[in-house]
Formats: structure tokens, C-alpha cells, sequence
């Protein structure tokens, strides 16, 4: 009995704490976008969505909310982050909203330059898509793709073991940045890490060639650099797919990372930045994430495309931390700078 | 006498006030420092600033131990000095052969070929590494695929992503640099010297040999080391083939210090220290080389025109050398980008590739706001750097070759400062000082016009200058006898007599702003992007048959502008 009414008690404030802070949060989207507009109607968005996918994103938040024009600053993450870091140097934020892989966004925050709130929309999320500076926009697939002129129809790859095969070698090619690959396959995949090196140094022998940035792995895959990719992103091929490239991608398995959205303290147009943060983590602004032709992380909206694994190994905002471990490890195994 | 001699009864209380002429060279020096000292002071701060925690900054020397004590520092050094040593090499050899071909000898339509040998300047550095990709790429390049089914190779006979590849794409991109100054070296030689000894005996390759190559010795060195310099300095080859075949160079060092998290300036600034210091070098050297080639003069007072040497039958060897190099060097990388322009994705040649064609990429840009927003900011970055950077310079020229103020040979050496200052450590310094300076610049296309007139200074400076030395000031002086004022003398007399020199240096200018890229690439960000970045990241991001089309209509643009020169270079009177 007197634990049932603690349970109640704890529930209660909770509940109160929630409305209270909640309320910050709860204007409605047509209010802050009265506010975001007299702050000058800019969005200076830094983010890796790439321009495929951006405008057919972008230009939808402008004219849902008129009067706000987006100024995508787009580069790799890493690139973006450090980009914020400098301007912080200079004692100057100019972004307002950051868009990037999560482990990105916890280097932003280890920065101190991200903002601590709790956005109305981000209750429909489950844990491990939320956290106190960030909501997950959506979800990006590590998986396996080919060069349907180079690989034969018997020869197509039905899972990562496949790529183990005399016939692949000196034919892959790879991200250089992709150690979730290693993780996930160690911790998630054969839950060991031996295995998982073990694993990967095998792949490694086959004379990977590593190319920076995903979108150009898929280029490259296209132009015939290499017969197939080991960490590509699901979400490059529909598209590719459907102009006619000769392409295609394994959705047996594959590896999901989180991409965040989260706010910049001292944003130029807090209120412009919330805006956005709070449009696209709600289900209208998920469903344009979709169409747009990501994977949104939003349990109620599903993907346009076909871009997610039956078998997902999921990393967690717990094995962030771990990156470190895994960077050093991955790139010995590859011998990569 | 000078042109801003004043009355006596002036000299005396507040010569300032009254005169405001003598109040420009203290302005003058004033503008100099701030664009060409005040970065660098920056940047040497910088390099000995370390973040120990986020914002926290201690002052110390760790940061040239990572930069200089690192296991890469050996390997970024030696990639670097092959990088530009084989690049010089190559570029001279190229230039001065077309050079000598064109202008010395009697191969067939040699003349034809000048024009020919100087377009690839308009093909902005970015483009040519990547149409050189297209063409090279060892799995995909056309030349390769082509070359592997002609003679039915195993494995392809190019890889682009190597030091070779590097050397290779960056020299044909300077080459019509070293064939312009080669032709000037050819053809202000004496052939009397060549005949004596065709007189005394000597064949065309003795003659070549011993007297027409030895004439050449101090040219070479100074172009040599100009390419060099150059070389070093550049960021377009190490940034689109040398980072992804994991090359790297000073400049990828410096740029990757900047652009991985987490970002580390004081090595990023501690490393472009060296590097200008060694940039800075290579330019004194030139200076001196060149003032020293007075030894080795060849142009005396007398008429003459250098004399051809007769190939024989070898003329022949001469013309497919030059047309081997108008079809694969000129013509190619042109070609494989128009082509690649109206494909949907980057494939390899092929029929079935045909019907794949269209104007999909170019429709594709009509609706794409960065790219309207970029050529915006690339023509309107073109012409106020030529017009700013113009007419800063001509008044500093003026002051310092014709006022004879005391201290004027210090603003010659200000306005020179920046052509040690490579593009990419321009780039870093300008970031360090304006993203904590007081004026909101920072992000903004006024930042970049900022960098492009600090660093395209000396080439206006040359053209403002040249024209300058040759107004003799008997004309100043007789405005300024007719009661003219300084500012009436130079906007009625000066200024008009300069117009072609300053023309020239404005077209020059703006060309070279349009295609900039290795300072930029630091400076620009979202709405200050410039075309070049634009090709840069959609590069990056695997658009490249858009970025072919993007490619196409920049080239289009800089074509409009040369043609425009042309058109109203006769009308001024600038000699081309």
C-alpha cells in the first residue's frame, strides 16, 4: 500500500513537473511562429542533410511557415561541429539549429554550446530517441550495396558473411569514419568483440578502399569505382534506383544511428530555432522527413522508402561513449590516419 | 618636381588639416596594415594559443611540437616537396615546349596554338581536378576504360589518386603560367647571339643546346621557382584528389586542422606559419632572381625579331606534340564535363549511355536556390574586388611612385606582403581575427571580399603601377601649375592616362576572384557560399553530374567576362 502510494506520489510530480516545464514548450507552433518571425525570419541550420534530400525538406518548413527563410549551411558533420566550435571561439553563435549524426551533436554539447530542453513533441518518442539536449530527426542504415553491372544476379550478397568470399576482394569500398559498423557488429551482432574484430580483419584482407563521405561512396558505387559498398547509407539508393542507376542494396541486416536535432544556446533566433526543432520532431513535420526520403525516427510515421533492415543493430546513446574504444580499434584494423 | 608641392606660405601650423593630400599616405599605410598585417598578427598569436578546455585558452609551444613532431610531419613534408617539385619540373617542361614550338620554331600552324595553349586558365582549379577525375579515376576514368579495352590491359594504366595523379592534374592547370612567361622569356632574345653560333658551325640542337637554353638559365630559375611557390600554395588538387587518396600536404594539413572535430587551430596555425615562412622564401628568391637577370640581358636598344629555327621534317614531331596536347589536355577535361553534364548519374562511355542524356541537370539548376544564390555572390564578389582592389591600389601607387612623400617605399612593401600569403593560411588568419571582431562581417560575403582584396593586391598593384611609371609627371605638374588641386590633378589627368593599365588589373582581378577557391573554402559558409564551394561540397556529396552542369555555365560566365575584355580592350587601348 505505501509503496503503491509512492509510486502515485512520484507519478503526480512527474506529472506537475512536466506541465510546468512543458509549458515553456507549449505554445502553439503558430505563436512561436509569430515570434520567429519578428526575430528576423532567418534559420541558420546546420545540418548534413544532404541536398537531395534538403530540398524536398526545407523549402516545406519555409512555406508552412511564411515569412522564414532557411540558410542551410551544409557540410560533413564533422565539419559543421567544428565549424560552431570556431565561431564559439570567437565569442559568436551564429547557428541555431544543429542537425547531425548524435555522436556529433554530444561533441557539440561537450562544447557547451547546446541548449538543455524538452520539446512538447518529443514525448511521443521512446527513451534512446530523446535526451536532454536533443530529439532524434531520423534514422540513417549502414548497409551493404552493388553495382548490379559488376555483380552477378547468383553473386548478389544475402548477408555481411557473403563479403567474406575470394570473389570480393580489392572490389569494396568503404567509409573511412564508420566505426559504428565495428561496434554494432561487436556488441549487437555477435556480442563479442572478438568475433567482431575478427570479423572485420578478415574484411580488411579483402583490400578495402576507403572513400570520405556517403553520398560520394554511392557516386563512386554508381560509376563502377568498386563492385559493392559495405557502409553505405540505405536512404542514397531509392532514388539513385528509380533514375535508372545500376544499383542495388541488402536490407537483410544493417547497422541504425541516430541523427539529432537539438538548439544552440545562444542561438541568434531562439525562437526560430525552436520552431524548427519542434516542426520537424512532430508527425507532420516526420511525414515530410519520410517524403523528403529519410527514415523517420518517429514511431508513428513509417519510411517512404525502402531504407530500413530487418534485422537492425541499433546503436544506443549508452555506446556513445564507447566510440573512443571502437575509433582505435577500427581504424588499426584498417590501418587508417 | 612632385605633384604634391605646396606653396611655402602653406608649410607651416596644420599642414595636415590644409593639405589633405599628405593625410592619404597615413591613410594608406593605415588600410595596408589592417588587410595584410593584422591576419597574419593574428594568426602568429594563434599559433601559440592553446584550448585546454572549451573557451580556456593558455599561451604555449606545444602547439609546433604537434604540428612539426608528429609521426606525419615527415611524410606531409616529403609529399608536399614532391608535390611541388614534380609539379614545377612538369609545368615548365610543358610550357616551355609549347613556348619554344610556338614562338621559335616553323612547325605548322604554330600560331594557332597560342591562344589554344592559354584557355585552360579559365578552367577554374576545382573543375579541373574533377574533370581530370572523370577522366582518370582508375576503375571509372574514361581515358582508362578506353585505354583497358583498346589493348585489352588487366589492370588500369592511370590512377588519379596518387602523387603522379596529383602532380599531373595540378601542372596541366598551371601550364598555359609557365607558357606565358617562357613566350616573353622567347621573345625578347637576341638571335644574333644563335646566329653566331650557326655562323661558327652549330646545328639547331647545339645551338639550342649551348646558347638558346643557356640564355634561358635565370628565366627558368625564376619561373621554376614561381611554380614551386605556386604549388605549395595551392589546395584544389590536394583538396579533391589528394584527401580522399589520404595525400596529404601542407595545405590538406592545415585545412583538415580546421575542418575535423575536434578542430584544432593552434596546430592549424602553427603549421600555416611554416608554411608561409617557406612561401615567403620561395618569393624573395623569385625577387631576387629576377632583379638579378639583368646580367643575362638578351633586349638591347636595337630592332630585331628572334629568328626561327627550322625543324626539318622534325616539324612534324613539333605538331603532334601540340596537337597530342590541345586533344588530352586541353580539350578532354572540357569535353568529359559537357558530356558528363547531361547525364543523370556518372556512368562510363558507352551506346546504352546515350539515351540516358539529357537536360536534366541544367533544368534541375533553374529551380536550385544555392546555385542562384552562389552565382550571385561569385559576380558581385568578381566585380567589387576588381573595383575596390583597383582603385586602393592606384591611389598606392600613385603615392609611392609619384609623390615622393618620405616612407612611401613602405606602402610597396605592405601591398606586397600578401603574395607570400597562401590562399588557404589567408583563409585560417581571416577567420582567427573576424570571428571575434567587432564588426559583424563573419559569415557574411564582405569577409570574403575582404580576403580576395588583401590577397589580389599585388597583382593590381603591378598593373596600377606599371601604368603609373610611365605618365611622366611633366603632365601633373602642368595641371597642378594651372591651378589644378591633388584630387583635381588625379581625377583629370592621372586617372584617364591610367585607364588601360588599371582595366587590365580590373579584368585580371576579377577573374581570378570568380574561380578563388582555398580561401574561401575556409571563409564561406550557407548564404556567402561561391560557386566554387558549391562545386566543392555537391561535389562531396556525390551530385557530380550536376556539379558538370554547374561547371559549365561558370565556365560560360568566365568566357562572358573575357569576351567583354576583349571587346572593350581595344577601346582602351590595353595591350593583350
Amino acid at each position: 500500500m505505501r509503496k503503491c502510494s509512492l509510486v502515485l506520489f512520484a507519478a503526480w510530480l512527474f506529472l506537475v513537473f512536466g506541465a510546468l516545464t512543458g509549458r515553456v514548450n507549449a505554445q502553439s507552433l503558430d505563436e512561436i511562429h509569430k515570434a520567429a518571425v519578428k526575430e528576423g525570419g532567418t534559420l541558420n541550420f546546420y545540418g548534413t542533410l544532404a541536398q537531395v534530400n534538403a530540398e524536398r525538406i526545407l523549402p516545406v518548413f519555409e512555406k508552412r511557415f511564411p515569412g522564414i527563410k532557411v540558410n542551410h549551411v551544409d557540410a560533413t558533420s564533422d565539419k559543421l561541429v567544428a565549424r560552431a566550435v570556431t565561431e564559439a571561439r570567437g565569442g559568436r553563435t551564429l547557428a541555431d539549429v544543429l542537425q547531425i549524426p548524435l555522436e556529433n551533436v554530444s561533441q557539440a554539447y561537450d562544447q557547451k554550446l547546446l541548449l538543455e530542453t524538452k520539446l512538447p513533441e518529443s514525448a511521443a518518442y521512446p527513451e534512446g530517441m530523446k535526451g536532454s539536449f536533443w530529439t532524434a530527426s531520423d534514422l540513417q542504415f549502414f548497409v551493404a550495396a552493388w553495382n548490379t553491372n559488376l555483380v552477378k544476379k547468383e553473386e548478389e550478397p544475402k548477408s555481411y558473411d557473403d563479403f567474406l568470399h575470394p570473389r570480393w576482394k580489392g572490389r569494396l569500398i568503404a567509409e573511412p569514419r564508420d566505426l559504428e559498423m565495428l561496434l554494432a557488429f561487436a556488441k549487437y551482432r555477435f556480442k563479442s568483440d572478438e568475433k567482431a574484430i575478427e570479423f572485420w580483419k578478415k574484411i580488411a584482407a579483402q583490400n578495402v578502399e576507403f572513400h570520405k563521405g556517403h553520398s560520394q561512396l554511392a557516386e563512386l558505387l554508381v560509376a563502377g569505382q568498386a563492385a559493392a559498398c559495405l557502409t553505405c547509407y540505405s536512404h542514397h539508393y531509392p532514388s539513385r534506383i528509380k533514375k535508372g542507376a545500376p544499383l542495388n542494396y541488402m536490407l537483410t541486416e544493417g547497422v541504425a544511428s541516430i541523427n539529432a536535432t537539438a538548439i544552440f544556446k545562444d542561438a541568434p533566433h531562439p525562437k526560430t530555432a525552436l520552431l524548427f526543432a519542434r516542426w520537424i520532431a512532430s508527425e507532420e513535420g516526420q511525414k515530410v522527413m519520410a517524403k523528403g526520403g529519410r527514415t523517420p525516427a518517429h514511431p508513428k510515421v513509417e519510411p517512404v522508402d525502402k531504407t530500413r533492415t530487418e534485422k537492425i543493430y541499433a546503436i544506443s546513446v549508452a555506446d556513445l561513449k564507447e566510440f573512443p574504444k571502437y575509433e582505435k580499434i577500427w581504424k588499426e584494423i584498417f590501418r587508417l590516419r | 618636381m612632385s605633384t604634391v608641392a605646396l606653396p611655402r606660405s602653406e608649410r607651416t601650423g596644420f599642414r595636415l588639416l590644409r593639405e589633405p593630400a599628405l593625410m592619404i599616405p597615413i591613410v594608406g599605410a593605415g588600410v595596408l596594415i589592417y588587410l595584410a598585417v593584422l591576419p597574419l598578427f593574428m594568426l602568429v598569436y594563434g599559433s601559440f594559443e592553446k584550448e585546454i578546455a572549451p573557451r580556456e585558452f593558455v599561451v604555449t609551444l606545444e602547439n609546433y611540437v604537434n604540428a612539426y613532431a608528429s609521426p606525419y610531419t615527415y611524410s606531409t613534408f616529403v609529399n608536399s616537396i614532391i608535390f611541388a617539385t614534380g609539379s614545377a619540373a612538369l609545368t615548365f617542361l610543358l610550357g616551355t615546349m609549347l613556348a619554344w614550338l610556338t614562338e621559335r620554331t616553323n612547325t605548322p600552324l604554330r600560331s594557332l596554338f597560342v591562344p589554344i595553349a592559354v584557355v585552360p586558365l579559365i578552367l577554374p582549379g576545382v573543375l579541373e581536378s574533377i574533370a581530370w577525375i572523370f577522366l582518370l579515376s582508375p576503375k571509372f576514368g574514361y581515358l582508362n576504360v578506353a585505354l583497358q579495352s583498346l589493348f585489352g590491359l588487366e589492370s588500369p594504366p592511370f590512377n588519379v589518386f596518387s602523387l603522379p595523379g596529383m602532380i599531373w592534374v595540378h601542372s596541366v592547370g598551371q601550364v598555359p603560367l609557365a607558357f606565358l612567361l617562357m613566350v616573353a622569356a622567347f621573345k625578347s632574345m637576341d638571335p644574333s647571339l644563335e646566329e653566331s653560333a650557326m655562323m661558327s658551325g652549330a646545328n639547331t640542337w647545339q645551338t639550342f643546346h649551348r646558347v638558346t637554353f643557356r640564355l634561358l638559365m635565370p628565366t627558368t630559375a625564376s619561373v621554376l621557382l614561381i611554380l614551386f611557390v605556386r604549388t605549395l600554395e595551392s589546395f584544389e588538387t590536394p583538396a579533391l584528389i589528394g584527401i580522399p587518396a589520404r595525400i596529404y600536404v601542407y595545405t590538406s594539413e592545415i585545412y583538415l586542422a580546421f575542418n575535423e572535430y575536434p578542430p584544432d587551430y593552434g596546430r592549424g596555425a602553427a603549421l600555416a606559419v611554416g608554411l608561409l615562412l617557406l612561401s615567403a622564401i620561395g618569393v624573395w628568391l623569385y625577387t631576387r632572381s629576377t632583379g638579378e637577370s639583368k646580367k643575362y640581358q638578351t633586349v638591347t636598344g636595337k630592332a630585331f625579331r628572334p629568328r626561327q629555327f627550322d625543324l626539318g621534317p622534325w616539324k612534324w614531331v613539333g605538331f603532334s606534340f601540340l596537337m597530342v596536347y590541345f586533344v588530352f589536355v586541353v580539350l578532354m577535361p572540357f569535353l568529359v564535363l559537357f558530356w558528363a553534364s547531361f547525364l543523370p548519374f556518372f556512368a562510363t562511355p558507352g551506346w546504352d549511355a546515350l539515351d540516358k542524356l539529357s537536360f536534366d541537370n541544367y533544368r534541375y539548376l533553374v529551380g536550385f536556390r544555392p546555385f542562384w544564390d552562389a552565382l550571385q555572390n561569385s559576380i558581385i564578389l568578381a566585380t567589387s574586388t576588381a573595383t575596390v582592389a583597383m582603385i586602393l591600389t592606384s591611389l598606392i601607387a600613385w603615392i609611392v611612385y609619384k609623390s615622393r612623400l618620405p616612407g612611401s617605399w613602405l606602402l610597396d612593401f605592405l601591398a606586397f606582403i600578401p603574395i607570400t600569403v597562401p590562399g588557404i593560411v589567408m583563409g585560417m588568419a581571416l577567420i582567427l581575427l573576424y570571428v571575434a571582431f567587432p564588426l559583424p562581417i563573419y559569415g557574411t560575403i564582405w569577409l570574403l571580399m575582404i580576403a580576395y582584396v588583401t590577397r589580389y593586391m599585388p597583382y593590381g598593384m603591378r598593373a596600377a603601377s606599371g601604368a603609373i611609371v610611365q605618365i611622366h609627371s611633366e603632365l601633373e605638374e602642368a595641371a597642378s601649375a594651372s591651378g589644378a588641386s591633388w584630387w583635381e590633378t588625379f581625377k583629370r589627368v592621372t586617372l584617364p592616362l591610367l585607364r588601360p593599365g588599371i582595366a587590365a588589373g580590373w579584368i585580371y582581378i576579377c577573374i581570378v576572384s570568380f574561380r578563388e577557391f582555398s580561401t574561401s573554402v575556409l571563409l564561406a559558409t550557407g548564404e556567402s557560399r561561391v560557386l566554387s564551394i558549391l562545386l566543392f561540397t555537391m561535389f562531396e556529396q556525390g551530385q557530380v553530374t550536376v556539379v558538370a552542369a554547374i561547371g559549365m555555365l561558370m565556365i560560360l560566365v568566365l568566357l562572358i567576362i573575357v569576351g567583354i575584355f576583349y571587346r572593350i580592350s581595344g577601346r582602351f587601348g590595353i595591350q593583350t
